[in-house]
């Protein structure tokens, strides 16, 4: 009977997240679609849309480590797909709009061809060649003279006819929208069921057939594919940038983003993104304390949240679940 | 001839894991591989399936040279395996660990998988049910959606085999699958297989353990890296030369 009424509690708290999560995201969504209605100031919508181009970002990084290899040169293809694009758009005048998905689609392309020049590396291996492949994209940048070099590419076509932040607003939240949209079904498609099998066991993964190498070949594809993608539209909406935005640092920035957030859980880089880069907006009074608040409040996350801000609801709700039973205990005892 | 190993050997620096194997499998039997711990029958298996590269020798399965080809090949071209320590997919529950291998063979893509077209709801519901069917078979329904970590040691060894099932092998190779069993279990696992192998699979099976030769056509005796002796189990038990390999005599 007992059994019978946990049962039942449980199916009532399933059903319950059911209605809870669309709900939110809805919620969530209608807020972002209406934010520009009420804050009309172009500083917000400034900070939100680089969040947003920085979500993606995350989103697909976690996506390649869902094969249990962690690349650290996703900032570098980031700028892959941002120069491919600017220099498309500069040199021959193409449509930015069409530059991007076509240096998102040669992004991929070379995602995929680093990708199998890795395969046979692995953990750190891989994580430590893909370093080292980041830092020769930016050199290679470098090299060039039609990027501009150290000082930095300049005059990059516009996205849109107009500077309104508005316009660019909207575009990056569509984008970012179905990217997440289009990441969150490769992962809880049968490829991602796979890439996470590879990810638990590559030995027993190949032996009931999954070729190994060219799973994580097509991951590192659609992973690289979102990100430039993002970085392409990030290359016509900034009109001005150079490699530094696209080097180790970015990279690492990346990775906190996802580890921050939480990597095992698809928000999880959602939630951190958004916690970095708005954290520094509510301590501006502090401003020249700033790095310093943010670093302790890194260090808290990692100390008590290894699992990332995701987890945050589950910690809470069990603490409290054990604070209610201990009050319970000393209640039968004190009666 | 089914499945034949030529000549294999291994060499781990100065130790010959494996030296000048000839060993061939029937189609359709049961057959045993056994011998002493160091023997070299778990290298041989790896040696088949490409975990490991041979350092000559051939593997001809259904007539096709398979020496060089990778693990995942093997496995499509009909050989499964499962393994000693029994590595599973810890954080899937058993359905998952089952269906996982089917997957491979869908042919649904990604297009299909985005817009869950007809195409792909009837391949899901397909991979659900010959899922179904290999959890039943081996007794894991009560289990179904308990994630592998979690299993008890038999369950575990029991959801080894459903895994190289599910890959759809006309030869199966287990690694000592009865190792550190009650005897419960041990009836369990001795069932299944016999089940396995109604079905017209072949069965290559490393063990130590007696009962497990009785259920075996044939038995090959390993030591040292090479066959020692060949034949029904009645005839390996009383060979000497296996009696002295076992019991360390001279």
């Amino acid at each position: 009977m007992k059994r019978m009424s946990a049962e039942h509690q449980n199916s009532i708290n399933k059903s319950k997240e059911k209605i809870a999560k669309p709900v939110l995201l809805a919620v969530l969504i209608a807020f972002f679609a209406l934010f520009p209605l009420f804050v009309r100031s172009p500083y917000y919508l400034h900070i939100l849309s680089l969040t947003f181009i920085y979500t993606v970002a995350a989103v697909s990084l976690r996506t390649i480590t869902i094969s249990g290899q962690f690349p650290l040169a996703h900032g570098a293809f980031m700028g892959i797909g941002a120069y491919l694009s600017a220099l498309m758009a500069k040199f021959w005048g193409w449509l930015p709009l069409l530059c991007i998905p076509l240096s998102a689609l040669a992004t991929a392309v070379i995602g995929m061809l680093v990708g199998f020049l890795f395969s046979r590396l692995r953990s750190l291996h891989y994580a430590v060649g893909s370093l080292f492949f980041g830092i020769g994209v930016i050199y290679i940048i470098y090299a060039f003279p039609c990027t501009g070099g150290y000082t930095g590419m300049m005059g990059i076509p516009r996205l849109f006819q107009t500077a309104d932040k508005m316009t660019y607003y909207y575009f990056f939240l569509v984008l970012a929208l179905i990217s997440i949209v289009a990441l969150y079904r490769f992962e809880f498609s049968h490829i991602g069921t796979i890439l996470k099998a590879i990810a638990q066991s590559h030995l027993v993964a190949s032996s009931v057939g999954i070729n190994e190498a060219w799973y994580r070949i097509l991951v590192n594809g659609v992973g690289c594919f979102f990100v430039g993608l993002i970085g392409a539209g990030y290359a016509h909406y900034n009109m001005a940038m150079s490699p530094t935005a696209f080097n180790f640092m970015a990279t690492l920035w990346l990775c906190m983003y996802v580890l921050i957030g939480g990597i095992n859980s698809f928000a999880g880089p959602i939630i951190g993104t958004f916690f970095l880069f708005l954290l520094p907006e509510f301590v501006r009074d502090l401003q020249e304390y700033s790095p310093y608040f943010s670093a302790l409040l890194l260090l808290i996350v990692i100390f008590f949240m290894p699992r990332g801000l995701v987890s945050l609801p589950a910690l809470l709700k069990s603490y409290f679940l054990k604070r209610g039973e201990g009050e319970r205990i000393s209640n039968v005892s004190g009666s | 001839m089914f499945l034949e190993v030529k000549g294999l050997t291994k060499r781990f620096g100065g130790l010959l894991a494996v030296n000048q194997l000839d060993l061939t499998v029937n189609k359709g039997e049961i057959a045993g591989l056994i011998g002493p711990n160091g023997a070299g029958k778990t290298t041989t298996f790896n040696l088949i399936t490409s975990v490991l590269q041979p350092t000559k020798g051939r593997v001809i399965f259904n007539g096709e040279d398979i020496t060089y080809e990778k693990s995942h090949a093997i496995a499509r071209k009909g050989i499964a395996r499962t393994f000693q320590l029994n590595p599973l997919f810890g954080d899937f529950d058993v359905l998952q660990n089952v269906s996982t291998a089917f997957y491979i063979s869908d042919t649904s893509n990604l297009f299909d998988m985005y817009f869950n077209t007809n195409k792909h709801r009837r391949n899901q519901k397909m991979i659900m049910e010959k899922s179904h069917e290999i959890i039943k078979m081996l007794g894991l329904e009560q289990v179904k959606n308990v994630l592998a970590r979690n299993l008890p040691h038999g369950h575990q060894k029991m959801l080894g085999i459903a895994r190289a099932l599910a890959a759809e092998p006309q030869l199966l190779l287990l690694d000592e699958p009865i190792a550190g069993m009650n005897p419960d279990e041990v009836e369990a696992i001795l069932k299944a297989i016999n089940k396995i192998h109604e079905q017209g699979i072949t069965v290559l099976v490393i063990e130590h353990n007696m009962m497990m030769m009785d259920i075996c056509n044939r038995v090959i005796v390993m030591n040292f890296g090479q066959k020692i002796a060949e034949g029904t189990p009645q005839e390996i038990r009383d060979n000497e030369e296996v009696q002295s390999a076992y019991l360390g005599g001279v």
